[in-house]
């Protein structure tokens, strides 16, 4: 018996050891250049065709390289391309001839055509393939009208790419570093074909990191490229990411217990976070919180004197300082958050936005001048969907008791999952709901077209002659105060007809271990990015 | 030779085992549990029912300026009619940190521009604690306006340069409790439309267990939630022991194949999943989001439940059908009606009552886990495991929230399991003996 309990204890210390060797993985190690890391979930897919997700951006933009990218400071910088020439009616590419694939082939202009041919191909049926459009015939092309050859895209040579416009599209640069317009391997993805991309072994690459490990569900772990061009300039050799799991708790204990370099806060770690000590850093995600209004037949969010009762119901301040409380996130006031970029500075500096004050006075004359035009003494109850997360189902509330109690509207909530919400969103099932843009590009024109009438993601089905008239004009003009004025006119048109009320804009509140440093919060082009990043010792 | 005639000595009894013959007495009713469970269970009733009539506040009213704010008396408050965005006014800039104005609204800081600093980051610390605190905002102006979440508590602001972290400069600050004028129009403490230019102070209710993540007080919630809880924990079991009770007298009295169909029927039932049968009976009933689904969880619990007692009566009258006294009864004719009603009822009703007040706490655990996955009530209605739900999210920051109304179904579970215990104890006799 006793020699029994002796050797469990010995098996049990043993095992213990072995745990605490495996587990002893540093969120940094200095020598070894290594970083690691916890991934919120698994990327669903990783070919840049048809990814979609956040999770999958952030991993392809270690792994692959566009024709420009965004450099240390956020800034465009050259990737493939060494330079590059953009007029009204097309840009031309010179690629550099050092870029070379991690099996040692050279990255060529005809690898850009045949991806962008290939996401574009209605057989792909990529989600994104709509922000390809300013190319010439790319919308036809989609569609299967024409064929893939007839896209305005042509290697000139090996180094040399040539696009024509549909359009003017001085934007362009910063769509060439998006994923979807990475480069792709017509013979790779010709010998894996739909298993592309699915395993570590099933794709080539092209950018500062391989893909060394994919374990599904489980690990993935990236290890420098040496073939890259730009190798000397990558200093972490290895990011290691063995912790799979979306639990913002969870994460944080990995981050205390010094196991991840970096971990995102939520309301309820934030006082934990302050209390131990660490560095809160917050960055602004550029993405747009909003509540949307459903335009369809019969809707009384139609109205317009009921959606002005609204605006003058919610203040978007008192919601973030009260309610959701989180430094970092800021009210809205504009369609266009205070990222977007204007002519010189930012677009809101240039071109400040009417802050409407609420006032229940006048919330209350305008629902009654809705009640009037509606010929209706009661508004009926209306369904609020929105989002499954603890803070959508607290903004929910909140504004469940203000409709009640401002304008005597039962507001019922209607909280789904994402994928639920965007079906519901899309068979228009809602009167108002709780939504959310982040920006595909660097552009004023990914928020602006969002709420023309054509646009797929225009949930309400607003329909504004004005606002389309104004898109078209922006879209067609190549002079950026042109282009700006009209946005100015749509930001305006927004206050005061409606048709969303902003509510936040969005920042990520996390913490990183301070000796990593040189860790780039981006916008566009994947984030975090750790690229540029390096351990100090 | 005679032999004696063969006769059985006479017994005598020993006045020892005569006690075990003679009926013994039911096992004594108020032991120290059931007083104390009793009472519990009636503090609880009265604290649903008679509570709200006491403590008039809406369960629903959420006082945005006292967010997640710690049990308070009632107090006054200023009114703050110009809560928009600020700008120091121009002129002379401060030679140190200064405060322009400090409430509970906002905090209004102003600095002197100092030489080289392009960006200040200002952080803010509850006084009594040490470090920098939360830094709450990074601006390249002399000057911040605070609005976030502010309490009445002492803080320390401290003005660092945000690109090389050297911290410039500190002061504490107690602002003023307030309430903006927006909220007070929204809360009916101020009459909407008519603007008082001058300066108003209004008198807030104190919330003696503090208030949660959206400024509701939790008193008022705990006896909103406890009225749902309670109600789920007694309609449900009420309605599918009475249902099952029916079920199981018919099966255990009909016998023969009657008996066996029910009986399978019965097993079948229990196959059923629960969560599984409470979503289809959702979409069944058209309970659109929004829409309460006490109905639903209350079909559902009758339609899965019942069978457990179902079986417990049905064996509990095919053994009495059988009894001499039964029998003996059928043969001096009397009735079956009468019967049941004489020898069978008296019989199984101590049964019922155990299962029932078994039943309750369950129904209670069973509805607080419901809500407390989103399948059961939803906002603004709450129970006690909608609350837990809610008070999950600020666990580490305000346990309070989630603690509160735990308790309260830990004791009202406890408190209906120590009842219903000491009630089998009560009426079953066999068990009494084990005892004594």
């Amino acid at each position: 018996m006793l020699i029994w309990k002796a050797w469990c204890k010995a098996v049990a210390v043993s095992v213990l050891l072995l745990w605490a060797s495996l587990s002893s993985a540093q969120a940094v190690d200095a020598d070894k250049a290594k970083l690691t890391l916890a991934l919120a979930t698994e990327p669903p897919t990783l070919n840049s065709a048809v990814a979609t997700d956040t999770i999958a951006s952030f991993i392809l933009a270690h792994l692959m390289e566009g024709l420009l990218v965004y450099g240390p400071d956020g800034e465009l910088a050259p990737g493939v391309a060494l330079r590059w020439e953009l007029n009204a009616d097309g840009a031309r590419f010179w690629l550099r001839d050092d870029a070379r694939w991690s099996d040692g082939k050279p990255v060529t202009a005809h690898d850009f055509v045949f991806a962008w041919r290939h996401a574009l191909s209605p057989k792909t049926a990529s989600q994104y393939a709509f922000i390809f459009y300013p190319i010439k015939n790319a919308e036809a092309v989609n569609q299967g009208v024409l064929a893939p050859g007839e896209l305005g895209v042509t290697a000139v040579s090996d180094t040399e790419l040539k696009v024509e416009f549909a359009n003017p599209c001085p934007y362009f640069l910063s769509l060439t570093a998006f994923m979807t317009f990475l480069p792709l391997r017509e013979d790779v993805l010709a010998q894996w074909g739909g298993r592309y991309a699915a395993d570590a072994d099933k794709l080539t690459v092209n950018g500062p990191y391989l893909l060394n490990k994919w374990v599904h569900g489980a690990r993935i772990q990236l290890r420098k490229n040496p073939q890259y061009w730009h190798a000397d300039s990558v200093q972490i050799k290895e990011i290691d990411m063995p912790y799979i799991t979306a639990d913002p708790s969870a994460q944080f204990n990995l981050f205390r217990d010094q196991q991840i370099a970096m971990a995102p806060l939520d309301t309820g770690l934030l006082s934990e976070a302050v209390k131990r000590g660490f560095d809160i850093e917050y960055f602004h995600t550029g993405s747009l919180f909003f509540l949307e209004f459903n335009f369809r037949e019969g809707r009384i969010t139609a109205n317009r004197a009921f959606r002005k009762a609204v605006q003058r119901l919610i203040d978007p301040a008192l919601l973030v300082n009260k309610i959701i409380g989180l430094p970092g996130i800021q009210p809205a006031y504009s369609l266009f958050p205070v990222t977007v970029k204007g002519l010189k500075a930012g677009f809101r500096e240039e071109y400040p936005v009417m802050r409407v004050t609420p006032d229940i006075a006048a919330a209350r004359t305008y629902l009654r001048q809705a009640k009037a035009e509606l010929g209706i003494s009661e508004i009926p109850p209306l369904m609020l969907l929105a989002g499954d997360s603890p803070r959508a189902l607290q903004e929910a509330e909140y504004y469940q008791y203000l409709f009640k109690t401002g304008l005597g509207i039962e507001l019922r909530i209607d909280q789904q999952v994402f994928k639920q919400r965007l079906e519901k969103m899309r068979r228009g099932d809602f009167d108002i709901v709780a939504a959310a843009w982040g920006p595909d590009y660097d552009d004023i024109m990914t928020f602006a077209d969002l709420f023309a009438s054509w646009n797929d993601n225009n949930r309400g089905r607003y329909n504004n002659s004005l606002y389309d008239r104004l898109i078209r004009l922006a879209q067609n003009s190549n002079d950026p105060r042109t282009r700006f004025n009209a946005m100015a006119q749509i930001q305006r048109i927004v206050v005061d007809d409606v048709p969303i009320l902003p509510t936040y804009e969005n920042g990520a509140l996390y913490v990183q271990n301070p000796r990593l440093r040189g860790v780039r919060r981006n916008i566009f082009g994947g984030d975090p990015l750790f690229r540029y990043a390096w351990i100090e010792r | 030779m005679e032999l004696s005639v063969f006769r059985f000595a006479r017994r005598t009894w020993a006045s020892d085992e005569l006690e075990h013959i003679a009926p013994l007495p039911l096992p004594k009713m108020a032991t120290p549990a059931v007083v104390v469970s009793t009472l519990v269970v009636i503090a609880l009733l009265l604290f649903v029912s008679v509570g709200p009539l006491l403590w008039r506040q809406d369960p629903s009213q959420q006082w945005l300026s006292q967010i997640s704010a710690g049990p308070s008396a009632p107090h006054s408050v200023r009114l703050i009619l110009n809560s928009g965005p600020w700008q120091p006014p121009a002129g002379e800039p401060p030679q140190t940190l200064m405060v322009h104005e400090a409430n509970t609204e906002f905090v209004r800081l102003q600095w002197p521009k100092l030489d080289g600093v392009k960006r200040y980051r200002v952080y803010r610390a509850s006084a009594h604690k040490a470090g920098l605190g939360l830094a709450i905002a990074e601006t390249d102006k002399p000057y911040y306006q605070d609005q976030l979440q502010l309490s009445y508590q002492i803080y320390r602001y401290t003005i660092a340069d945000a690109d090389t972290g050297l911290l410039l400069l500190a002061r504490d600050v107690r602002p003023d409790a307030a309430m903006s004028l927006f909220e007070a129009q929204l809360q009916g403490l101020v009459p909407v439309g008519k603007v008082n230019g001058r300066q108003q102070w209004l008198t807030l209710p104190g919330h003696p267990l503090g208030t949660d993540a959206l400024g509701r007080d939790i008193l008022a919630r705990l006896m909103a939630g406890g009225r749902t809880s309670l109600f789920v924990g007694v309609v449900a079991p009420l309605l599918y022991i009475t249902f099952g009770c029916i079920f199981g007298a018919i099966a255990g009295l009909a016998g023969g194949w009657v008996d066996q169909l029910a009986m399978r029927f019965v097993d079948f039932v229990v196959a059923l999943p629960f969560l599984l049968f409470m979503i289809l009976f959702r979409v069944a009933f058209g309970i659109g989001p929004g829409e309460n689904g006490i109905t639903p969880l209350i079909v559902a619990m009758l339609m899965l439940s019942w069978p457990g007692s179902a079986r417990l009566i049905r064996g509990q009258v095919l053994a009495l059908r059988s009894q001499p006294f039964v029998e003996a009864a059928k043969l001096a004719g009397v009735g079956t009606s009468r019967t049941i009603l004489r020898h069978m009822l008296p019989n199984v009703l101590p049964m019922i009552l155990v299962a029932f007040s078994f039943a309750i706490p369950q129904a209670i655990f069973t509805e607080a886990f419901l809500s407390f996955i989103g399948m059961g009530v939803s906002p603004p209605t709450t129970s006690w495991g909608a609350l837990c739900n809610d008070g999950i999210k600020t666990l580490l920051s305000h346990p309070r929230q989630l603690l509160l109304p735990a308790l309260f179904i830990s004791v009202s579970v406890l408190a209906f399991n120590l009842l219903g215990d000491a009630l089998r104890d009560a009426t079953d006799r066999r068990a009494g003996v084990a005892k004594a």
